[in-house]
């Protein structure tokens, strides 16, 4: 491996670790306050992705679509934790279960839909005008939409860490996941809380899946894969917390990239491998408070 | 033996007579052989689903990554009389189970050190790496393409190429099963496995060693998954990367919730169900929507299955 296919490599792997950040972030804040595994995680994001192709189909912008899909998705957070998961509270398991039913009506209806452009086939969106050619980078050339998924990454984590260290609802989040029964007895609205909690994760997931969507395309079977890959950036990193979303997609993005490029065969036991090496060693994840196991 | 006992025996058996004998029964209906291709899918899908209930409904293990010992038990089979060279059954039914204990073994050992949801996430994600196997390693399980023309076994002279043969084979080995589970949930390590799912820290206390026995229960489970594995490899002739995927582990989940967990009955009555409405309705019908939609309904309304609505319902009226 070349210095220049090392340094491709490296930037690759930042951008899928970015990705994976975005992604990992709503799993991660939804299980931090409300104590659920969103399995819908995998089928919000697609979900997103759709939404953007048909967005951008209908206003020919991939922007207005990077704005509009997460919204959408947020919306549809705001009506299914009050209609499915409040009922269930205190039912963790439950509300688990229910969310796996929930990513199979998603799925589903995603392949029904021939008629809106989604279906059961291969999509694509196209890379937004402007981040559609490549720049030189140390002699190589370089497609400047990964760079902006790095940098759009780095963004939403220097924003979200803001708003929860220095914001009114940061501090609620945050004190909603250390102890959401005290701060009900203190008179905070929880339920509010939730679903706000809740919204968010699934817009977190739709703008992952608009993200995405440009480099890694749209197919049947990419809800199964984003919700693997979140679960795994947050057993390594650390359930329900930023930092540990952070040091888990930092992890998994590079280990995954330079896995597929030097070891094709073992690529994916790699990152299972380091998962399984943190769960025996560090049950907490590596920056989580949270234990798996005993 | 008490009198209930030879009661319930006696309709354990009557239906089990029905059941072997549904394709001769059932020839002056049009579509009898059509509905005997689906009852041949519920009996290997029931097998996988109560294998399964051992985890969820017992042991109040929730597993979601239960197809990574059906479709391993299922590649074991069919690797194993391929390289072999032969199709006697014991052949590759010990493979089969072989290969989905080996595999449960290594699972379990990493997934029983979490509990409730976290066991749910491990589960999963560690079965997704058995799918990443069969996907990956094509030159022992043929990749996406999977394998196919899986040879139908033979044992002593006997051969169950023909639909009707295996069908016979199919309802013995469910029977064998359902009789197996039925003395390991009411045996003492039994009790001590819903202990394990009604009070795990009490089971500490008692001394117990709750990890090995989560251990034990998640091998044999995947026994019996490894069982359905290779039944499924003889019924469609093909084994394939979907036979480990997470889909076939959520929908043996769905099977076990919808019918009733922690009952024998329950994943038996939950296979039927959800095969007959993937199955047997109308093309047009959305069948994983509907399921999704049933599901939650389940989950929500009837916690139970339908065997636990049923008993409910039955103790209100008498």
């Amino acid at each position: 491996m070349t210095f220049q296919d090392a340094l491709q490599q490296a930037l690759n792997g930042l951008s899928f670790g970015a990705l994976l950040f975005i992604l990992a972030a709503g799993l991660s804040l939804i299980f931090g306050m409300m104590d659920v595994v969103n399995l819908a995680h995998g089928a919000f994001y697609m979900l997103g992705a759709y939404v953007a192709l048909s967005v951008s189909r209908a206003t020919g912008s991939f922007w207005v679509a990077l704005v509009v899909a997460p919204l959408i998705l947020a919306a549809l957070g705001l009506l299914v934790e009050p209609v499915l998961l409040r009922r269930l509270r205190g039912r963790h398991l439950d509300q688990v279960l229910v969310t796996i039913g929930l990513s199979l009506v998603i799925v589903d209806f995603i392949r029904l839909r021939d008629d809106w452009g989604w279906g059961g086939t291969v999509r694509s969106l196209p890379l937004p005008a402007g981040l559609d050619r490549s720049i030189g980078i140390a002699g190589s050339d370089y497609p400047t939409y990964r760079l902006f998924v790095i940098a759009f990454g780095a963004a939403l984590a220097l924003l979200l860490y803001v708003v929860q260290r220095r914001t009114r609802m940061g501090a609620l989040v945050r004190a909603g996941v250390d102890d959401a029964e005290m701060l009900s007895a203190l008179g905070v609205d929880t339920d509010r809380l939730f679903t706000l909690t809740f919204a968010l994760g699934a817009g977190l997931a739709g703008l992952a899946g608009v993200i995405a969507a440009p480099v890694f395309g749209l197919q049947p079977g990419m809800d199964v894969d984003a919700l693997i890959y979140s679960l795994i950036v947050v057993v390594v990193g650390g359930l329900g917390s930023l930092p540990g979303a952070i040091a888990g997609a930092a992890v998994v993005g590079p280990a995954d990239t330079f896995g597929k490029v030097l070891v094709p065969q073992f690529a994916l036991a790699l990152i299972f491998a380091i998962m399984a090496l943190v769960l025996l060693f560090r049950p907490t994840g590596l920056l989580g408070r949270i234990r798996i196991g005993r | 033996m008490s009198r209930s006992t030879l009661v319930r025996g006696g309709v354990v058996v009557a239906a089990w007579v029905l059941l072997v004998t549904f394709p001769q029964w059932s020839q002056a209906w049009e579509s009898s052989r059509f509905a005997a291709g689906i009852v041949r899918q519920i009996l290997i899908f029931a097998i996988f689903a109560s294998a399964l209930n051992l985890l969820v409904g017992y042991a109040g293990l929730p597993s979601l990554g239960h197809a990574a010992f059906f479709g391993g038990g299922a590649y074991a089979a069919s690797i194993a009389a391929e390289r072999l060279g032969t199709d006697l059954l014991p052949v590759s039914l010990l493979a089969g189970i072989a290969g989905a204990v080996l595999l449960a073994a290594v699972v379990g050992f990493l997934a029983v050190r979490a509990v409730g949801i976290f066991f749910l996430m491990l589960t999963l994600a560690l079965a997704q790496m058995v799918f990443a196997l069969a996907y990956q390693a094509t030159d022992l399980t043929g990749g996406s393409n999977g394998l196919s023309g899986v040879h139908r076994p033979t044992l002593l002279g006997l051969d169950f190429n023909a639909a009707a043969d295996l069908y016979v084979l199919e309802c013995v080995i469910f029977l064998l099963v359902v009789l197996l589970l039925w003395r390991v949930t009411t045996s003492s390590y039994g009790r001590a496995l819903i202990g394990l799912r009604d009070n795990e820290r009490r089971m500490r206390a008692l001394g117990y060693d709750t990890r090995t026995l989560k251990l034990s229960a998640f091998i044999l489970a995947g026994a019996i998954a490894g069982v359905a594995g290779a039944l499924s490899s003889y019924e469609f002739r093909f084994v394939s990367p979907n036979d480990v995927a997470l889909g076939t582990s959520v929908t043996a989940f769905v099977m076990v919730l919808i019918g009733g967990a922690g009952t024998l009955l329950g994943p038996v009555l939950g296979a039927a169900v959800v095969l007959l409405i993937e199955r047997a309705l109308p093309s047009q019908v959305p069948a994983q929507l509907v399921l999704g939609v049933l599901f939650i309904l389940f989950v929500v309304f009837a916690r139970q299955g339908i065997v636990g609505a049923a008993r409910s319902l039955l103790r209100v009226r008498g």
